[in-house]
């Protein structure tokens, strides 16, 4: 647990005397915004907003896998990787540090971004903030989770970039799914159903025990 | 099976047992269902589209044996870390995705021709879908990974992390996905009368193929792995 927090903590401070990471995750989701805009028949209106909750959660997708392929490349600067693997802890600690880390820094995202979306898709979002902040928690739970785990292994091959969403996109599809229904039915009605949410809880729990067993086999020196 | 050096060069390891004697089956097997095929009554409704089935059903048996055996062989290259369980793990999936890939190319012509589409988002198919491009990506992570024992232990992962996701996806197209259109399994009584036989043979020769394939493609990675050493020194001689 103290390898959690100390790895939870490294990643911060390392992001926090940077914030390169931060910065280029906002900066791409914001333009995909822009881009939604520009993509849709008479731009991102009142019209196209029954498209609002997917194009939301394609945006963090996109930025997290972004964020995520980051995550493991600093370690591998000085061999840094090596040494966090040889640490005298359990590794599945380590993955888990790394995914609240992640976590954090794709939430600081999230929230500029979904307040950029909601102007330019015209929709006021203060009356449901809190339930969306709970079911965009919820998505991105499962997608640093299964995403962190990926970006080792993906930082230990050729063309990382690539490989990284071809390995973890596959396995975003039940996160993304629920995900972006649980939003659509907040947009719509203004009240989370409750199947999605419960989808979205087994999902993330699943992807998190996985992650944390099958450590061991990808952290490696 | 031993092999001298003599061997490795002039790549004379004859073929196993094994595979002979599945390539013998598999030629049988495959001459009788071809004729069985050919022969079966005409689908009332459906017409001639409806015997593609009998090659459609059999492709998919033979691609979730495939990465059925992808996983498993990863679990045992994991536990044991013996690289031979790795070899049949790299085979079973190289032959899942053919025969995934066949699934995914005769479900559309049937479908056109009975549904009046080529791709509908129901469960089964889109699953299924998401299962290709697992077995996928797990084929370029093979490619993209340096070094052998790394590569090995990636890809068990990742075989098993893919079987492992079926229900997950699963749940979630049928929860919030669109309507399921795919007919349900096969039940008893649910075939015309002459189409059984040609479905279950179909279905055997199927595995049968899977089996031979696998063994195929075992043989050559052995014997890859056999001549590197002899390839390794022949790129040395020639200055590569």
């Amino acid at each position: 647990m103290n390898a959690l927090l100390a790895v939870l903590w490294k990643d911060l401070l390392t992001e926090w005397r940077s914030r390169d990471r931060a910065v280029a995750m906002l900066l791409f989701s914001m333009l995909m915004v822009v881009i939604f805009h520009f993509s849709l028949p008479g731009g991102a209106t009142t019209a196209t907003r029954a498209y609002a909750p997917g194009l939301l959660w394609v945006a963090f997708v996109f930025s997290a896998l972004l964020g995520l392929g980051r995550s493991f490349a600093i370690e591998l600067e000085n061999d840094a990787i090596e040494r966090l693997a040889r640490a005298p802890v359990d590794r599945g600690w380590v993955l888990l540090g790394k995914t609240l880390a992640n976590l954090v820094i794709l939430a600081f995202v999230q929230a500029i971004t979904v307040c950029v979306f909601a102007l330019v898709f015209e929709m006021d979002l203060t009356p449901i903030a809190l339930e969306l902040a709970g079911v965009v928690a919820l998505g991105s739970l499962g997608l640093c989770s299964v995403g962190t785990f990926f970006a080792a292994v993906a930082v230990r091959t050729r063309f990382r970039e690539v490989m990284l969403p071809l390995l973890a996109l596959p396995f975003y599809t039940p996160v993304l799914i629920a995900a972006s229904r649980a939003t659509n039915s907040l947009f719509e009605t203004g009240a989370v159903s409750f199947e999605p949410i419960q989808f979205l809880i087994v999902t993330d729990a699943s992807y998190l025990i996985a992650s944390f067993i099958l450590s061991d086999f990808i952290l490696d020196e | 099976m031993t092999t001298t050096v003599s061997d490795r060069k002039q790549g004379s390891i004859p073929p196993s047992h094994a595979l002979r004697i599945s390539g013998a089956v598999l030629a049988v097997s495959s001459a009788l269902w071809a004729y069985l095929v050919y022969s079966a009554p005409l689908d009332h409704i459906q017409g001639l589209i409806q015997k593609i089935l009998y090659v459609h059903v059999p492709c998919w048996f033979a691609a979730y044996a495939g990465f059925g055996l992808t996983a498993a062989f990863g679990a045992l290259y994991l536990w044991k870390n013996d690289e031979r369980f790795d070899r049949v793990a790299v085979a079973s999936a190289e032959v899942g995705v053919l025969f995934c890939t066949l699934g995914l190319v005769t479900g559309p012509i049937w479908a056109k021709g009975t549904w009046g589409h080529w791709w509908t988002w129901d469960p089964r198919l889109t699953m299924t879908l998401v299962l290709w491009f697992i077995y996928l990506a797990y084929l370029l992570l093979r490619s993209f990974t340096e070094g052998s024992t790394r590569t090995a232990r990636f890809a068990s992962v990742y075989g098993i992390a893919g079987l492992a996701a079926i229900p997950l996806n699963y749940f979630a197209i049928e929860l919030f996905g669109g309507a399921a259109m795919h007919p349900d399994n096969l039940e008893r009584d649910s075939l015309g009368a002459g189409m059984g036989w040609p479905f279950v043979l179909g279905a055997a020769t199927g595995l049968l193929a899977l089996l031979h394939l696998i063994l195929l493609r075992v043989d050559l990675e052995t014997r890859r792995v056999a001549a590197s050493p002899a390839l390794a020194d022949w790129e040395h001689d020639e200055g590569f």
